[in-house]
């Protein structure tokens, strides 16, 4: 019983050691200098530095406020705007055609006008990121709509739905498979475009971190930045958004555990 | 003609119903010329040939599907839509896989405005009357195939319509089952005025079921024959009903009606 639990997290964790032990034992092996790539015990001495005095905290929670304020605000706009367009052929032959030519240009494109609009700092990031976000999730959510079984709309319509029913009974439970997709995709974007725009029009954050280590030839904190965002990523996925689709497509069969 | 004083419950007038499919130049002619006339508290059994159309009919007078020319009419009004007057249990359930059996079931209370306590009552009710009181916390895919089938009946019973569109409701139960439920049904639509279209496959289910039993010639289906079941209903009983010579003569009769056309 207890093997069985633990065996997923060893599983999961053995490529991350495989690539730690790598990286511990090549460098020294091919003599790559410190500040190409230092060694796992540099970066280490930095994250503890850095904690001490606060400033890694600092970045980290800038970041994520951006970050949490981009997904809010894009996907606010994403799923209304993407149920209107899988619903009605009149939203659909009006948006439609705008918002593909925009999607092209989605994201990290804007950073310049983004920057000319609302200066260096948090208004620039976070419309980069809502930015990114609306376009990663409008599609997503324009499927989920358009996959709905028609025999659920006309079951609720003989059981006497009205409108508003059909919404909440149908439509939004009956896209959530990939509107969830389109929050965690969406999500991957939104950290792209977080780090993409803190290096150019931030002074605080992860992203801004990383930039600034460069200019000091200090790899270690550049490393450092990745590797946490890979963390905190990682812990988002796990407890928010396979946590939501748990309780949701799971639970009701759509998606089916292995 | 039986002349009815009372208005028909659904009166299909000339109707044809036609697929339009972007494969095809040609419309698909799925019903042809369809005239019919349902009583109120009429229960009317619908056989013939796999794709005949019994399914499109229905759809029609569910009002999910216009037809081509003729019109549809439920109390004498031309049917514009679907609407909760025309309860419909579909040939593939339809159940919402989001809820949970209870709450399937009393979905169209909910949508009335029902209080949750009232609907969990009237929805506990039905699934019992279902033999699924055991189910009604599940979700619809932990059921099997004849425990969905039994709870989208159970849904569409709990919402009282006037109307009853029952495509193969039966199909997928066991034999046990199909009984009690065949004849759950026939003791609910005595004690109501409820108005029943049933469509089936079974020439024995359409008979123990049926006042008239329509039967549809192969597709584009249009009607062959309307058989009167003369047999009183107190005569119908499930058990002795197969010995009954005037249910081997019906039988004979609709099976030979349905074969001959799907030959
Ligand atoms: N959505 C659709 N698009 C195009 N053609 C359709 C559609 N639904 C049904 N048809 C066609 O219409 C005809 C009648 O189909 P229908 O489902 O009404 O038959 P049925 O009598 O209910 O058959 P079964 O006994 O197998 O359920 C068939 O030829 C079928 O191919
Ligand atoms: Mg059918």
């Amino acid at each position: 019983m207890k093997t069985l639990k633990l065996r997923p997290y060893l599983l999961a964790a053995t490529p991350f050691i495989g690539i730690l032990i790598l990286w511990t034992v090549l460098p020294s092996l091919l003599s790559v200098p410190a500040y190409k790539l230092p060694s796992p015990q540099l970066v280490w001495t930095k994250a503890i530095e850095l904690t001490g005095d606060g400033s890694l905290l600092q970045h980290i929670l800038v970041s994520l406020y951006r970050l949490a304020l981009g997904f809010i605000v894009g996907n606010l706009l994403a799923v209304p705007i993407g149920i209107a367009i899988g619903v009605n052929r009149h939203a659909s032959d009006f948006l439609l055609p705008l918002l593909t030519f925009l999607q092209s240009i989605a994201g990290i494109a804007w950073i310049p006008l983004a920057v000319l609009w609302f200066g260096i700092g948090d208004g620039a990031i976070i419309f980069v990121i809502a930015n990114i976000i609306f376009f990663s999730n409008l599609y997503n959510t324009v499927i989920g709509v358009e996959s709905i079984p028609q025999a659920y709309y006309r079951a609720v319509l003989s059981l006497g739905a009205s409108r508003f029913d059909i919404l909440k009974t149908v439509i939004i439970p009956g896209a959530f498979v990939q509107l969830i997709v389109g929050f965690r995709s969406s999500m991957a974007f939104g950290w792209r475009a977080l780090i993409g725009a803190e290096l150019i029009a931030g002074t605080t954050g992860l992203g801004y971190m990383t930039l600034d280590a460069v200019q000091w030839y200090q790899t270690e904190t550049v490393i450092l930045g990745m590797i946490i965002v890979g963390v905190i990523w990682l812990v988002m996925d796990r407890f928010l958004f396979r946590k939501l689709e748990t309780m949701t497509v799971r639970r009701w069969g759509i998606l089916q555990d292995k | 003609m039986i002349v009815n004083k009372e208005l028909p419950k659904i009166s299909v007038d000339n109707a044809s119903i036609a697929y339009t499919n972007q494969d095809f130049a040609e419309p698909h002619l799925a019903v042809k010329d369809v005239t019919l006339e349902v009583s109120a508290n009429e229960f009317l059994v619908v056989v013939g040939p796999s794709g005949c159309g019994k399914s499109s009919l229905l759809a029609a007078i569910a009002g999910f599907l216009t037809p081509q020319g003729g019109s549809i009419k439920l109390n004498g009004k031309q049917i514009e839509g679907p609407g909760a007057d025309r309860g419909v249990v579909f040939q593939d359930y339809a159940l919402l896989p989001w809820k949970t059996v209870l709450d399937n079931v009393g979905l169209g209370l909910k949508f009335r405005g029902m209080s949750k306590a009232e609907r969990d009552k009237i929805a506990r009710e039905h699934l019992a009357l279902c033999g699924l009181a055991d189910a009604e916390a599940k979700y619809p895919h932990q059921l099997s195939g004849g425990m969905r089938q039994r709870a989208a009946v159970a849904r569409t019973l709990a919402n009282q319509p006037e109307v009853m569109l029952m495509d193969e409701p039966f199909a997928a139960v066991d034999a046990q089952t199909r009984m009690t439920l065949q004849e759950e049904l026939v003791r609910i639509w005595q004690q109501t005025e409820v108005t029943v279209f049933f469509v089936t496959h079974s020439v024995e289910e359409a008979i123990f079921l049926g006042d008239r039993v329509m039967v549809l010639s192969s597709g584009p289906g249009e009607i062959k024959a309307m058989v009167d079941i003369d047999i009183e209903r107190k005569d119908r009983d499930l058990s002795s009903l197969n010995s009954n010579p005037r249910f081997q003569a019906l039988r004979d009769e609709i099976t030979r009606l349905v074969r001959q056309d799907a030959a």
